[in-house]
């Protein structure tokens, strides 16, 4: 008796080691900054639309998943097939080092495209994301008009910002808005005791359970948690953040045409229909933004946005990343 | 039949079974850290101390190591405070009810020590956590009571989760002790100050010792609460700057090295740890174990008896149903910060976690089925590795014995690098990303369960058994199924659930080495925790809590019956 019970324990155990290895039909995996409900609600989408594909993804900060693909290469094999985040500069990075793959979608004419054209079919925005100022209004009576309002008394101790070697969005924002103001803007913040937190969803999770009382926010994660009944509510300053989220495929890739059809089905009108309605910014003109999210028009964001220099961004990106955290850790 | 044909085969399984043995112990556990000692200190083409020296002066590392020995010093000195006084209670006094509290206080030990962390962060974070904020909302306290995010945070939870490696040891030896001698002293007019001083605290103090080893050893290497307290407020211990180095800087050169020389330093304050432990308790293992034939001499609490009842009762209510239950109540909120109401409350979150959210089904599938495999596994590989060191008399078992301590002493996070090292395509094998590195480091990590709940079996089995089997002309092999499988096999039960069940909680090992679809619970738990969905994390793992403690409860009377049977 004893015996059998052991054999069929070993049988089930060999069994269920091999089950999880098993195959599909066509594979996909994706590796994006996207968090669970705008790249889950996506995938459902896409897997609706193309029932033979199974998709996977990774949903991470941007600097683990270039972490991960850069552990990938040096093990022979990068996993991803399709790399999908907010940190621009790694797009330029990975082109100049020839592992993404050429891919003139069809519908590339139809997008609002801010990138130039030489790097045209290796990458494409999907998404125009803005960051704004997510207050909880359990503490903050009366919502910020501008960027400069964050160096005000209630927001002493309690405004936080993602940690730029962690989040793409956040790099570019604390790139852009050093662009615009000057490092002073950060040593002010600094001067307000202000955080550096962990990953985009974190600082803005801390802000709805009052840990802080405001924080550097990507649209479309504070739009999902106010729908959930969280006290938050996202203020646009008028010189807004907005940071394309580029989508590019690998150069060795096995799933090529998989990744081909989700890079088509993200820049469609289905795909950026169910972008706009998680509340963030859609490249295409023709998909309306639905209204309780307040967001601008995204010609309109374009304009009030400020002008981001790529190649200038990639350059200092190691020097932002460093002295931002020095100047909010009380280092310089 | 001749007698060459008996000789031959027994030659033969002995010998497949010793070669066996060593090939699995130096595949899975030896290959991994010798690599990892490789890499730590050869470098550019020879040996090199001063690089290593170099390492580990690094502000960011040096401050890891201080930290790393900071907490597991507070937290062992807390543990042994906390674990020898409750052990004391309930074997030496007359509190009421104290075997039901024996048990409580065993119950710590199934709630992983991360999820502990995760409740504490709910509970104590400085602004939102809900202990502080309702002192600050209803007693206009301006600063928070306590902030978890701190040294004494962290070796607070550690402390809560870990004490009962103290209080099983020191319960043990309570009770094996030989009460007469209190009694001769207590007659020849000491008083029970001094009996305490010079009888029963030299006699315990091994046990205490030993159990207090115990928690240096699992604090040094612990990554969990750390992890979920610390690293967010720059607070690193080892383990945790292993992963941040090695997630964060893409495996390059220096992170690897940084890793493997931190790894190193684990590994020998490990041995350390063990081999101190083993000089303390072989010192004082003769002097407690003595006739069991006496009832132990009670202290008398008298008024004391019923208030200390209530401290105990409220300790495990503060310390693990408080947990516990704000692990559940968030896991059913809407959004993480909403007051408990009833609207704000559902079992939505929960219905999403186990139906529809791909991740986390998959993370509960892979434990499961990790957990399984490596328990099966380990199971047939402890029972036979056991019996070579335990039984068998062959030439080079030494390096056997010397193998089998390895398990012991190497702890999760360097198992983690090791099998990186090992098994991503440079030796020819790569498993990077599959669940099969996840699975190759499970087996290397709970060997050492496996080792010791299968020796402590064989050592029970009397050698003349065997001699007397094969006196009646059985073979090896037929002496090996018919006397001693039959007679181990409650260790062996022991040992697959000794494996399957810390393995359904495990975070250290997997959360190095996971894959998009390789998430276990434990890192799918720590992820989303990290990415801001809390109230995610938390429904998972009240799941998780779940799962395991059905598991312990089925567990403990499956082993029970067949204990018995």
């Amino acid at each position: 008796m004893r015996s059998r019970f052991l054999s069929c324990l070993l049988a089930a155990g060999m069994l269920l080691g091999a089950a999880v290895s098993a195959d599909a039909a066509e594979k996909l995996i994706v590796y994006t900054s996207m968090k669970e409900s705008l790249i889950g609600k996506l995938r459902d989408g896409f897997v609706k639309k193309h029932p033979d594909i199974a998709m996977d993804y990774q949903s991470a900060g941007a600097g683990k998943l270039m972490a991960k693909i850069a552990a990938e290469r040096e093990s022979g094999k990068i996993l991803a097939d399709v790399v999908w985040t907010s940190e621009v500069p790694d797009f330029y990075n990975m082109k100049n080092e020839g592992i993404l793959a050429e891919y003139v979608s069809p519908l590339l004419s139809e997008i609002l495209n801010p990138f130039d054209d030489s790097v045209k079919g290796f990458f494409a925005p999907a998404r125009l994301g803005t960051l704004g100022i997510a207050i909880n209004t359990r503490f903050i009576k009366t919502p910020p008009t501008q960027w400069a309002d964050l160096s005000n008394k209630e927001y002493r101790g309690a405004f936080g910002i993602a940690n730029p070697s962690l989040s793409g969005t956040s790099y570019m924002s604390v790139a852009l808005l050093v662009k615009q103001f000057g490092w002073e803007f950060i040593e002010k913040l600094r001067d307000n005791k202000a955080k550096i937190g962990k990953g985009s969803g974190q600082v803005i999770d801390d802000t709805a359970s009052g840990d802080l009382v405001a924080s550097l926010a990507v649209d479309y994660i504070t739009n999902d948690k106010i729908s959930k009944g969280a006290t938050l509510s996202l203020v646009y300053p008028p010189e807004m953040l907005v940071v394309p989220s580029p989508v590019a495929i690998m150069k060795n890739s096995p799933n090529m045409s998989a990744a081909q059809k989700f890079v088509d089905f993200l820049l469609s009108r289905e795909g950026q229909t169910v972008i706009a309605s998680e509340g963030t910014l859609p490249v295409r003109g023709d998909v309306p933004v639905p209204d309780v999210f307040k967001l601008p028009k995204p010609a309109d964001a374009m304009k009030r946005a400020i002008k981001i220099d790529y190649l200038q961004i990639i350059k200092e990106k190691e020097n932002t990343v460093k002295k931002f955290s020095d100047i909010l850790q009380g280092k310089s | 039949m001749s007698t060459q044909s008996k000789k031959k085969p027994f030659i033969g399984t002995a010998g497949i079974i010793l070669f066996l043995s060593i090939a699995i112990l130096v595949v899975f556990v030896a290959f991994p850290v010798i690599l990892i000692l490789f890499n730590a200190f050869w470098a550019k083409g020879e040996f090199n101390l001063v690089d290593v020296v170099n390492v580990l002066r690094e502000p960011d590392t040096y401050q890891a190591l201080l930290n790393s020995v900071f907490i597991a010093c507070g937290t062992t000195i807390g543990s042994t405070i906390v674990g020898t006084f409750f052990a004391w209670l309930v074997t030496r006094t007359d509190l009421p009810y104290k075997n039901f509290m024996k048990g409580l206080f065993l119950v710590p030990f199934m709630l992983p020590s991360f999820i502990g962390a995760l409740a504490w962060k709910m509970l104590l974070s400085p602004r939102a956590g809900y202990i502080n904020r309702f002192f600050m909302d209803y007693f206009g306290f301006e600063e928070p009571v306590f902030n978890i995010y701190s040294y004494y945070g962290i070796m607070a939870v550690e402390v809560m989760y870990l004490f009962p490696f103290v209080f099983i040891q020191v319960c043990g030896a309570l009770e094996r002790m030989d009460p007469t001698l209190e009694e001769s002293a207590r007659i020849s007019g000491a008083g029970l100050f001094t009996i305490t001083r010079r009888i029963t605290i030299p006699l315990v103090l091994p046990s205490i010792l030993s159990g207090s080893l115990l928690i240096m050893l699992y604090s040094m290497a612990h990554f969990g609460t750390v992890a979920v307290l610390g690293i967010e407020n720059g607070i690193f211990n080892i383990p945790t700057l292993i992963y941040e180095r090695i997630h964060q800087s893409a495996g390059s050169f220096a992170a690897i090295r940084t890793g493997t020389v931190l790894a190193t330093v684990l590994v020998v304050s490990a041995a350390f740890i063990i081999w101190l432990q083993g000089k303390i308790l072989s010192k004082g293992r003769y002097q407690i174990i003595a006739g069991k034939s006496f009832r132990p001499m009670e202290l008398k609490l008298r008024g004391l008896r019923y208030p200390l009842l209530i401290f105990c009762l409220a300790y495990i209510g503060f310390t693990i149903v408080l947990p516990t239950a704000v692990i559940f109540m968030v896991g059913g909120l809407k959004t993480y910060g909403l007051p408990f109401t009833m609207e704000n409350l559902s079992l939505d979150n929960y219905k999403f976690i186990l139906f529809d959210y791909k991740t986390t089904k998959d993370a509960i599938w892979n434990s499961v089925s990790l957990g399984l495999s490596a328990a099966v596994i380990t199971m047939f590989a402890g029972v036979m590795i056991s019996y070579v060191i335990v039984k068998m008399k062959v030439r080079g078992k030494g390096v056997l014995e010397f193998l089998g301590m390895l398990p012991f002493s190497v702890p999760g996070s360097v198992i983690a690098l090791g099998v990186i090292l090992a098994w991503s395509g440079k030796f020819g094998i790569n498993l990077y990303n599959s669940v099969w590195i996840i699975l190759v480091a499970y087996i290397a990590r709970y060997m050492a369960f496996s080792l010791k709940a299968n020796s402590a079996a064989l050592e029970q089995v009397h050698d003349s058994l065997i001699e007397a089997a094969r006196a009646c002309g059985a073979t090896m092999w037929q002496s090996l199924r018919d006397i001693v499988l039959p007679l181990v096999k409650p260790g062996m039960f022991a040992a697959f659930f000794l494996i399957f069940l810390p393995s359904l909680r495990e975070l250290t090992v997997s959360i190095m080495l996971y894959a998009p679809t390789t998430r276990t619970i434990g890192v799918a738990i720590y992820t989303l925790n990290e990415d801001g969905e809390t109230v995610m994390s938390a429904a998972l793992a009240g799941i998780a809590l779940v799962i395991i403690i059905t598991g312990q409860t089925v567990i403990s009377r499956l082993t029970g019956a067949s204990a018995k049977g």
